[in-house]
């Protein structure tokens, strides 16, 4: 046996692929390629890490490099909207009259949210407008660079920051691009504030072993989350059943949104989890982005732990500057105003084919003014919950430019203020003491927050509007039937069992991860490698997986 | 041990010994984990007669085939005879001489009518594929209707050109899976008794939906076969009106109409029906073209060489069929070894006894599409897609079919990672089936390359006549459903007039069962008015439409 045996044969080709733009395979956490890419130049890093200057500007090379291997040409786009960004804030900074500053601050935010608008938004606008107006104006379909949403929002935190005198701005433009570009958050998140993430540029760069620890540990947790349960799952199961709802068994759909309820959180938070590890095995710290969302009893608990960077930027940038809990604005009301409005003549318009539209959307508007008339502090809590549903509408539509998106968020806006108003009228003791009904209510509460999430979730991944009826429909006719469950279940077996070990390991108590953190701590350093290693392999077995033959089943 | 000491280098040596770690590991553990397991059981739906014939094939010697690089000649058919064809490219549009004659009838003296069985498998399941086959044919030479229905169907909820829904106390016997039935199965491959049921009703409804030429069930029939039962009775329930028929069972084959003429919907109570051999309703106009879709998930098509040859001939009187369509491959293509000849032999038999069936019909085989499977990491067309169309074409030329390779219609070699890749997808994410949109994509395919042939065969005779453009789109939107109606505005397509039921024309049994006699034309109706050209509508669902490439 030769060492050649275990080294991959490497052609000429091959490593042109490495350095070329390929859309088909743009650049992930958990390829090989970024491996690879990785290893060297994590080497190099190190060797640099006493430097200042020359590390920040190696890194925002390789962070180009690496965005432009994930969305080619468009890396432009990133270096241009940065040195608009910067030459803004710069004045910004400097300006001490209040009109101009606000000048600064809007044209900043406008060119950020124009560049978003251009590239997520054109396509949508123009179906919308084709619609509305019937006609057909057709335009060369945008691609979307991959993570604009992400380093836009970066931006614009950056830039209120410094107007709000939160931070002071990075000391010149490389240092901003560092915070910009940075390649393990630019993709998918966390969206890095710059109050948190400015000041360790200019710290002392360290690295304890214990930051090594906790880095490989949620990279492990991740590449499974991601690699092993979310892919396998949705190429298996949850795509099959979304692409075709009544080609499937009522129980098959039913399974499919839960399969999805947990791919996503898989997907997401995996990914999260490799950026926060691989961000830290360089240094930084990045903030938290998802705590066991579905162990939350309340949808309010819910966001406080599901993509905590967006909620938190969300409400920091959008819900305070609309008014917050405090007064209402005009932009507060207007998109809850021509949300409903819209919903009701959308409702009219079915009514000749049927009235469930229109019960739905007066029901809609109806609970939400209930959720403030039936409050005892009318007038704020109103300004709260429009406030708030502004918030979730325009969050929903962050996500992508789909109809679906909106209603997803108002969704979430309604239940919201649906629970403030709960929360109200039965207010929760601060230190009660837990008692057995107490406990009850709060699995009840648990499994309640949970289905209407995953309720939720249909519309969020449907394709369209039908596709999330008939899934809707189907499941309704779920019935108890074990025999077919069983069969099913065994038809779809590695499927089911990733389901459930995605589930538990939610489910766990948090000392469970706890205690598997400080086993991990403990190991010594070379069976940290063999474990990484080893996961390395897992990721690479299941990605080889081929996809489960179909099967029908008829009962 | 001090927590604060720099750790760089040992993250390094971690980051870089794990992956030393996976080289070895790469080395020594299998190649995937999860392995695709086919799963069996009684509710999971497989061809038995395919999984003996695989077992009964094992260990055959690989034949060599002696038709590659040799040229196809005709023989001429009522005096018309296509030009030599290679093999490579086989097409045999000579052997569908007799049913473009019936077109032609059809489309320049408005005589006669068509009818196509499309028998299928999943890949038609819900009458994809074949609606829009139908769509096409029926924009251009007229007819109206969806043709045959099973009495329930697994794949009911999946139909969007009619809504079909039946009571749960039905027993169903499939050609799939039962090799002595009852009573024979019905054309369908299915036959469905009554369960002895005191309390409930057994009962199926059907619903026309909006889409053009298929707004009404015409002349909704019943097909039954022979059973000593006297005393059943079918109770029809349309609209506020209730008719009890009764169901003579003496003849092998029996119909009984549930109304004259067009109507929108009917549920039909079945009455102490016990032991009669049901098959299916068929709704038809009795004019223009009819499609038929046979689809059966699961099915390779050898099951339909067990057919009973007097019922379809009975079938064949009533119905007349002039084209019969094979579109079978996917569920083959799983077995392990890439010989087919087994299957060659088999279909090829399956063919001789449709004709035996069928007098005098034309038979057009389709290939298997593209599908893919993991070599590595990566999708590429599977390795037994090729030689399965091979197969396909050898039996096709040996039995006198025509032909269409689909896997080459669609682009050929990983073609399929392309339909599912395109946005938007055109096909589902097995890599196996179509969805909506390549369904519909598929079908102008097929229907293209049969035009093709009907253009070269209007040459051959001598006729002119302007073409159309084609095909058809019909079905723009995904089509409205009961279920749909919160989401999706109505499809404005002109509701069809209600003709007058009685100046129909009757379905007239007796076709001529000959071989390629001339088809005599039914006495001629007055032309029909042309009908508009459905109207293309502007996507209405388009605003909800998504892009989820950035749905993080």
């Amino acid at each position: 046996m030769q060492l050649s045996d275990f080294l991959p044969q490497i052609t000429i080709d091959d490593v042109q692929g490495w350095f070329i733009y390929d859309p088909k395979a743009p650049i992930l956490f958990n390829t090989p390629l970024f491996l690879g890419l990785f290893l060297v130049f994590y080497g190099i890093y190190i060797l640099t890490r006493n430097t200042f200057r020359l590390r920040l500007v190696y890194v925002i090379m390789f962070s180009l490099f690496f965005y432009y291997k994930s969305s080619g040409i468009y890396f432009l786009l990133l270096l241009l909207s940065s040195v608009v960004d910067y030459t803004l804030s710069y004045f910004l900074y400097r300006e001490e009259r209040s009109l101009q500053k606000k000048v600064y601050l809007w044209f900043s935010v406008i060119v950020n949210l124009t560049f978003l608008g251009y590239f997520k938004y054109t396509t949508f606008i123009l179906d919308g407008a084709n619609a509305l107006l019937g006609a057909d104006y057709t335009f060369n379909r945008v691609l979307l660079p991959v993570g604009i949403s992400f380093y836009t929002f970066q931006s614009i935190s950056y830039i209120i920051e410094v107007y709000r005198k939160e931070i002071t701005p990075a000391k010149n433009y490389i240092d901003y691009l560092f915070f910009v570009s940075f390649f393990p958050q630019l993709v998918a998140g966390p969206i890095v504030r710059a109050k948190d993430f400015i000041p360790q540029i200019y710290a002392k760069l360290q690295l304890t072993k214990e930051d090594v620890n906790y880095a490989l540990f949620l990279i492990i947790g991740g590449l499974i989350k991601k690699t092993v349960i979310s892919d396998y799952i949705s190429i298996n199961f949850v795509d099959r059943v979304f692409d075709s709802p009544n080609s499937y068994t009522a129980f098959e759909n039913l399974m499919a949104a839960y399969g999805y309820t947990i791919q996503i959180y898989c997907d997401f938070s995996g990914y999260s989890d490799m950026a926060i590890g691989v961000a830290l095995l360089l240094g930084f710290k990045l903030p938290t982005n998802f705590r066991t969302p579905y162990k939350s009893a309340s949808i309010t608990e819910f966001w406080r732990r599901w993509h905590i960077s967006l909620s938190t930027w969300l409400k920091d940038f959008l819900y305070i500057s609309v008014g917050g809990n405090r007064h209402g604005s005009f932009a507060g009301f207007l998109f809850p105003g021509l949300f409903f409005c819209g919903l009701i003549i959308w409702g009219i318009n079915f009514s000749h084919v049927s009235n469930i539209p229109l019960f739905l959307s007066i029901g809609g508007l109806v609970v939400f003014a209930l959720s403030f008339l039936l409050s005892k502090d009318k007038e704020r809590t109103m300004f709260t919950n429009v406030n708030l549903f502004t918030t979730m509408l325009l969050g929903g539509l962050w996500h992508g430019a789909s109809m679906l998106f909106i209603i997803w968020g108002a969704l979430h806006g309604l239940a919201l203020a649906v629970h403030k108003l709960f929360n109200e009228i039965f207010p929760t003791k601060k230190d009660a003491q837990p008692t057995f009904l107490g406990g009850v209510w709060k699995v009840i509460s648990i499994l309640i927050t949970f289905h209407f999430v995953a309720f939720c979730w249909i519309l969020f991944r449907s394709r369209d509007f039908p596709t999330a009826i008939d899934l809707i429909t189907n499941i309704s006719h779920v019935t108890f039937d074990p025999n077919q469950w069983q069969t099913i279940i065994l038809g779809y077996k590695n499927v089911f069992i990733l389901m459930a070990i995605g589930y538990i390991w939610h489910l766990m108590p948090e000392g469970f991860s706890k205690g598997l953190k400080e086993a991990f701590f403990l190991t010594p350093l070379v069976l940290k490698a063999i474990v990484l290693g080893f996961i390395f392999w897992l990721v690479y077995a299941a990605a080889s997986a081929g996809p489960q033959p179909f099967i029908y089943f008829q009962f | 041990m001090s927590q604060n000491k720099p750790y760089f280098f040992q993250s390094f040596t971690i980051v870089m010994l794990s992956i030393i770690a996976l080289l070895v590991f790469k080395k020594f553990l299998p190649e995937k984990i999860f392995t695709e397991t086919v799963a069996a059981g009684k509710n999971v739906v497989v061809d038995s007669t395919m999984l003996e014939a695989v077992e009964a094939a094992k260990g055959a010697p690989a034949e060599k085939d002696t038709l590659v690089n040799t040229r196809i000649s005709f023989e001429a058919t009522n005096g018309i005879k296509f030009p030599t064809e290679d093999y490579e490219d086989y097409k045999g549009f000579q052997h569908l001489v007799v049913f473009y004659e019936k077109l032609l009838q059809l489309e320049t003296k408005q005589q006669g009518k068509v009818r196509i069985a499309y028998f299928g498998d999943s890949m038609t399941d819900g009458d994809m594929i074949v609606k829009d086959l139908r769509a096409s044919l029926q924009a251009r030479f007229g007819g109206e209707g969806v043709g045959f229905v099973n009495i329930t169907s697994e794949s009911a909820p999946s139909r969007s050109t009619l809504t079909h829904q039946f009571s749960d106390n039905w027993k169903t016997q499939s050609y799939l899976k039962i090799k002595n039935p009852i009573k024979p199965f019905g054309i369908n491959g299915h036959v469905f008794f009554v369960k002895r049921d005191t309390v409930n009703p057994v009962w199926v409804k059907y619903k026309a939906s909006r889409l053009s030429h298929l707004s009404e069930l015409n002349n909704p029939t019943l097909f039954y076969g022979r059973s000593g039962n006297t005393k059943a009775k079918m109770q029809v329930v349309i609209g506020g009106d209730t008719l009890i028929k009764k169901l003579p069972a003496s003849n092998i084959l029996n119909t009984v109409n549930v109304a004259d003429g067009g109507i929108k919907s009917f549920k039909a109570n079945f009455i102490a029906a016990d032991s009669i051999p049901f098959y299916g309703f068929n709704f038809d106009d009795g004019k223009g073209v009819h499609v038929d879709n046979f689809s059966n998930r699961g099915n390779s098509g050898l099951p339909i060489g067990s057919f009973n040859t007097n019922l379809m001939r009975a079938f064949n009187d009533k119905l007349g069929y002039d084209l019969i369509v094979l579109h079978y491959g996917t569920n083959v293509l799983n077995y392990g070894s890439l010989n087919y000849s087994w299957y060659e032999k088999r279909m090829a038999k399956v063919v001789d006894h449709l004709r035996e069936c069928f007098p005098g019909v034309a038979i057009l085989i389709i290939s298997t599409a593209d599908k893919s499977t993991k070599y590595g990491t990566e999708m590429k067309t599977d390795s037994a897609v090729v030689p399965l169309t091979l197969a396909q074409k050898r039996y096709a030329v040996q039995t006198q079919s025509a032909y269409v390779n689909l896997y080459t219609l669609m682009g050929g070699d990983g073609s399929m990672v392309k339909w599912v890749d395109e946005a938007p997808a055109q096909a589902n994410k097995d890599y196996t089936h179509f969805n909506f949109r390549g369904s519909k994509k598929i079908s102008d395919l097929i229907y293209k390359q049969l035009n093709d042939g009907y253009v070269k065969y209007k040459k051959l005779r001598g006729v002119t006549t302007p073409e159309p453009v084609e095909p058809v789109e019909v079905t723009p939107v995904r089509p409205v459903r009961d279920s749909f109606k919160i989401a999706t505005p109505p499809v404005q397509q002109p509701a069809k007039p209600i003709t007058n039921p009685a100046a129909k024309p009757v379905v007239i049994p007796g076709k001529p069962a000959v071989v390629p006699a001339k088809p005599t034309p039914i006495p001629a109706k007055p032309a029909e008015q042309a009908k508009p050209a459905p109207k293309k509508v502007a996507k209405p669902d388009s605003i909800i439409k998504k892009d989820t490439v950035n749905a993080q």
